[in-house]
């Protein structure tokens, strides 16, 4: 028996070449199938000479590794065209991303604005303390050196509540009193919250609004100590180039008192529509905590000074993103929400 | 590395045990553990002689001997084969005890009594394998403790780790410095003899990364084996004794920290040393059988023709000590650290010497070395020394540092004495010149890494003692509050809306009385002075507003709203943090290329169910049939949250008396979130799960409309803590069918997946359990399969 191997693996290589991802596994039965032909050569092997068994074995096993290989690279090329074929022919249109009707949510604003400012305090080493909304009037007032007749109540135009002498708070404040009395100094927190006052709202009032206090006393806590605070909260917040300015004031509370300006973020201090053509935009109030507020807190005036302020987040908000009318925040309309 | 306690006792007076120096340099900077605390592991174990061994007379391969401890004569049956008259053993006597506690007690060994044991080293636990008993010493005095003969008292390994600057800790009188200096203590060095030796011309340097070289020729010496307490010491720091000479360089690196090296002179062509830069192309057959391949930037040490030595690093196998070596030139040198870094990277090739060289050899310390190799050599190995050559091409220069005293105090913030740091500075071997507010510090040799005033006070703080920093109170920590605005809770199902779509609303505390009455509601506070009549009343729920805020929105012409507020309600237990969320029409929005057009995209109570679940951080949280549910949620979709069985939240589907005005059904969820306000959600614990792979099982079956869901959960939860094998379980289809099933039936589909910890499940395994299960959900509650 004469067999041409070369012959095999000559054909096969040509038929291969000629495949399709569905005759390979023919092809691949054909030749190394069980009854293949390269396997009907291994099978005879057995009753050649030792001599031909030796040659004709090798080449046929020879021959089998080429027509696998041939097989096996036939197959990659193949499924790799497909996978390219496929591919090509998937291209998408970007535009129906813009519609997916998957939408992120979005936080309120004024949250956001209070966490934002909150953050920045944190990393001045201040903590978050809370505070009841309805309040005494011994906490709201008094123990914040509103004597009962001080002329400063009549600004405060207060929400009371029926059946008790309770009161909405009218500022964060009182929070002050509360956080001094259960701990001695050092202390330093911040205070964001609601507060109320009895007004009728219009497009810059609103009956309900946020505050956020600022508290710090300590031993030899100065005047220079809240400047310094207060101008690194404006910086991080409204930008680097942001100045501020502060400007004497009252307060029941503190005392010194200041009103704080910042510099104005919109025209950069030349004068615009929103600062009044001024170059500056009042934020806040602040001042250095009264001997008569540690008085109320059995606190060491002698021994301690600090330093409080509070501003308000609606404000503060509505410059910062150029909202005109406070109700905005409180409507909840989908139109504003989202943009935020 | 590894040092023996005893060891470094003979530089430092220590009367800690070693648990307490390990704490103490572990304080100081060198991380120490003790690896083993060597206390014999026997007792009443003494040296011994054979005064008589006579074969055993029932037994061939028996001795019967007679052992004397110097006061009594014990008739003793041994097996071993080297037993021999005249021997002096261990011998453990009656009462002595063996490590792992084994006691010995009077046998009889074929018919013969025998009183003790005479012991090998593997019976000790001093050797892993030993072919007959242990031999000591002949000039061992009879009757002595074995512990003590074997300096074997309470000795114990420490094991080290030092910070990359610290090379000159690497050795027990490294360690005996740091020791000295934080005790207070001074060190005793080993008493070293010098002698005039004749200066010898055999080493010549032609390369600038050799500083300094010693090289001293010994002749007449014996190579043998080290005694005992050489081979010992050496093993106990982890080094395998070869040869006395070879052990002797290796004693005195440990002891010191130079690394030394001993050739056979013969092996030397001649007889002479030349360090020089390797030749590109140059080979080296090394100590480790390995042949390396050397280039120019490679130091080695040659004899006239070739390498020797890849120089600190390893020496050449053809010039090593064997037994033969009758004289050696030995080395002590100082080679350039980055030099011996970069061959020892390049070669792949590391030793204990390189290790030290790559870290600073003390300059000072090269030629007491040599001596202190020379003064055991000759006493160990017999010889004599022929000549000494020393040569340095570089002067060591000392490192003088001003260290200002008030500088101490403005880095540390706070006050050491100046006496204080005259001390320190002196016990870590400064030499001081005192001046007016500062000091002039001389850094000694052994300690490279001391360059700069701030190293002085980093010595200082680390002597002085990390724990003796003084710790005040920062102001800030101190004040009461948080550190969010958002409890951790809150915060997380914040995000979760976020992620969901959901817009944060923001609404008035106030209300109408109509609001409030719309849905049920109760109001606990009123104003008594309102400007407006919706400042009437303060919110007892975020619902009226929430809702109004939904009216405004599809007023609006919104499909679809979602919406989530927190803040304070106000309820008959006083002000309360609340948070909650409502939602409206569709989850998705309408979109041209929806494969699935009939899909209901539209809220459901199962949908706002899932919300709520996956924003309950953890299993101490769970949703329950609603069993006091508000009466603005429909009666028959509403459920509970329950944290810590108390009921938290509730939610559902608004009830549609309320909601008829809307063309699709509104989904409320509120909770109460004071309840679960300082909750950490950090306390996990990380669960390790399976490798092997899981099988599923769908199981269908049949149970009386009666037995609520939850009855079911609990049997199959019961059967999961049983056996554990139950993995998850999923409920995927409940089917009711009058006909097919019967009107007071209700049948279940459960995806169960099996999954053990430890191997991969077998069918009869799974089947097992499953039928466990079966018969235990119909024995409880009468549960059948589906067929």
């Amino acid at each position: 028996m004469k067999i041409d191997i070369n012959e095999i693996i000559n054909s096969a290589a040509g038929e291969i070449a000629a495949a399709t991802l569905q005759t390979l596994p023919e092809l691949k039965l054909k030749y190394l199938g069980k009854d293949g032909e390269i396997t009907k050569i291994l099978k005879t092997l057995k009753i050649l000479k030792p001599d031909e068994r030796k040659e004709l074995g090798q080449k046929a096993n020879e021959a089998k590794k080429i027509i696998e290989q041939a097989l096996e690279n036939k197959e990659k090329e193949l499924s790799q065209k497909a996978i390219q074929e496929k591919t090509a022919s998937q291209k998408v249109d970007i535009s129906p991303i813009f519609y997916f009707p998957v939408n992120s949510g979005h936080f309120h604003i004024i949250t956001k604005t209070i966490e934002d400012i909150s953050q920045i305090f944190i990393s001045l080493g201040f903590k978050i303390a809370k505070g009841p909304e309805i309040e005494t009037d011994w906490y709201n007032f008094q123990a914040l050196n509103h004597p009962e007749d001080h002329p400063a109540r009549d600004v405060q135009d207060t929400f009371y509540l029926q059946g008790s002498k309770d009161l909405l708070r009218t500022h964060t404040s009182p929070v002050q009193v509360h956080v001094m009395q259960n701990q001695k100094p050092p202390v330093r927190v911040i205070v964001p919250g609601r507060v109320f006052r009895n007004e009728a709202s219009d497009a810059s009032h609103s009956s309900t609004f946020h505050q956020i206090e600022g508290l710090f006393v300590n031993q030899n806590v100065t005047f220079v100590d809240l400047k310094s605070t207060l101008a690194s909260f404006v910086k991080k917040f409204f930008g680097q180039n942001i100045s501020l300015r502060f400007r004497p004031s009252f307060f029941p509370f503190t005392e010194p008192s200041a009103e704080v300006d910042v510099q104005c973020f919109f025209c950069g201090g030349k004068g615009c529509g929103v600062c009044k053509q001024s170059g500056w935009i009042e934020i806040l109030g602040c001042g250095m905590v009264h001997p008569n507020v540690f008085k109320a807190v059995e606190y060491d005036s002698e021994n301690y000074t600090g330093f409080a302020f509070g501003m308000g987040v609606e404000r503060i908000a509505m410059l910062k993103y150029g909202i005109d009318d406070i109700r905005l925040f409180y409507e909840n309309d989908l139109r504003f929400l989202r943009q935020f | 590395m590894k040092i023996s306690f005893n060891w470094l006792k003979k530089f430092i007076d220590l009367d800690i045990d070693p648990y307490k120096t390990a704490d103490i340099l572990t304080f100081s900077g060198v991380e120490t553990t003790v690896l083993s605390d060597s206390k014999p592991a026997w007792t009443k174990i003494v040296s011994a002689k054979i005064l008589e061994a006579q074969k055993h007379p029932n037994a061939d391969k028996l001795w019967l001997c007679k052992v004397s401890d110097g006061s009594e004569v014990y008739q003793i049956v041994c097996g071993a084969p080297n037993v021999r008259e005249g021997m002096i053993v261990a011998l453990a006597k009656i009462g002595a005890t063996l490590p792992g506690g084994f006691e010995i007690k009077k046998a009889k060994i074929r018919s013969i009594e025998s009183e003790g044991m005479m012991c090998s080293k593997k019976e000790l636990g001093l050797a892993l394998e030993s072919d007959g008993i242990m031999e000591l010493d002949p000039k061992t005095k009879l009757g002595q403790p074995l512990e003590i003969i074997l300096d074997k008292v309470e000795d114990a390994v420490l094991e080290f780790e030092i910070t990359p600057n610290r090379g000159d800790c690497l050795s027990h009188l490294g360690i005996a410095r740091e020791l000295a200096a934080k005790l207070k203590k001074n060190l005793t060095l080993p008493p070293i003899k010098t002698s005039n030796a004749l200066l010898g011309h055999n080493v010549k340097i032609e390369s600038d990364k050799c500083q300094r070289y010693i090289g001293v020729i010994i002749k007449d010496i014996e190579v043998k084996p080290s005694p005992e307490w050489l081979a010992d010491a050496l093993e106990k720091c982890g080094v395998r004794p070869i040869n006395n000479i070879v052990d002797i360089t290796n004693y005195v690196m440990l002891s010191l920290g130079q690394p030394m090296h001993a050739f056979d002179l013969a092996k030397l062509d001649g007889q002479e040393i030349i360090v020089r830069n390797a030749k590109t192309g140059e080979k080296i057959l090394a100590l480790d059988s390995k042949e390396y391949e050397l280039d120019e930037s490679m130091l080695v040490i040659c004899d006239k023709k070739a390498p020797v030595a890849i120089a600190g690093i390893m020496g050449g196998e053809v010039s090593g000590v064997t037994n033969n070596t009758k004289a050696i030139l030995l080395e002590s040198a100082i080679f350039d650290a980055s030099s011996i870094r970069k061959t020892s990277k390049k070669l792949k090739l590391s030793s204990d010497s390189s290790y030290r060289y790559e870290r600073g050899v003390d300059w000072g310390i090269t030629e007491t070395a040599s001596w202190f190799a020379i003064n055991l050599i000759t006493a160990i190995a017999g010889g004599s020394i022929v000549n000494k050559t020393d040569i340095a091409t570089k002067k060591f220069k000392p490192t003088e540092i001003v260290l200002r005293f008030e500088r101490v105090k403005k880095v540390l913030g706070y006050t050491i004495e100046e006496n204080e740091i005259a001390k320190i500075l002196r016990f870590l071997g400064c030499d001081l010149l005192p001046r007016k507010e500062v000091v002039l510090c001389k850094v000694p040799s052994w300690r490279n890494d001391i360059s700069a005033e701030i190293d002085l006070i980093e010595e200082l703080a680390r002597i002085n003692g990390y724990e003796n920093i003084p710790q005040v109170n920062l102001d800030y920590d101190l004040s009461i509050g948080t550190d969010s605005y958002f409890c951790p809770l809150l915060k997380k199902i914040r995000m979760h809306l976020f992620g969901l779509g959901f817009c944060e609303a923001l609404n008035y505390s106030f209300l109408e009385s109509a609001d409030v009455e719309k849905f049920g509601l109760k109001s606990y506070y009123k104003i008594s002075n309102p400007v407006s009549k919706e400042n009437e009343l303060l919110r007892p729920s975020l619902l009226p507003a929430l809702y109004k805020n939904l009216l405004t929105n599809i007023g609006q012409g919104a499909a679809s709203v979602s919406l989530f507020e927190c803040g304070k309600i106000f309820t008959k237990n006083g002000e309360k943090e609340s948070a909650a969320g409502i939602m409206y029409g569709d989850v998705w929005g309408d979109w041209w290329k929806w494969e699935n057009a009939d899909c209901d995209t539209k809220y459901n109570f199962y949908f706002l169910g899932a919300v709520v679940k996956n924003f309950l951080p953890n299993n101490e949280f769970c949703i329950s049939n609603n069993l006091s549910p508000q009466s603005f949620f429909h009666p028959g979709q509403t459920a509970s949250i329950v944290y810590r069985g108390k009921s938290i939240g509730q939610f559902g589907t608004l009830n549609p008396m309320i909601t008829q005005e809307l063309k699709n059904d509104v989904f409320y969820f509120e909770i109460d979130v004071e309840a679960i306000g300082d909750l950490r959600l950090d306390n996990v614990l990380f669960k390790p799960f399976a490798k092997f792979p899981p099988v599923k099982r769908d199981l269908s079956f049949v149970a009386s409309k009666s037995v609520p869901f939850e009855k079911i959960e609990q049997v199959i939860k019961s059967v999961k803590k049983e056996d554990g094998l139950i993995e998850d379980y999923r409920l995927f289809s409940v089917y009711s069918n009058d006909e097919k099933i019967g009107a007071q039936n209700i049948a279940y589909s459960l995806s169960i997946t099996y999954r053990d910890l430890d191997k991969t499940l077998t069918d009869v395994c799974v089947n097992e359990n499953m039928q466990k299960l079966i018969d235990k959900l119909n024995k409880k509650l009468s549960i059948t399969l589906r067929v």
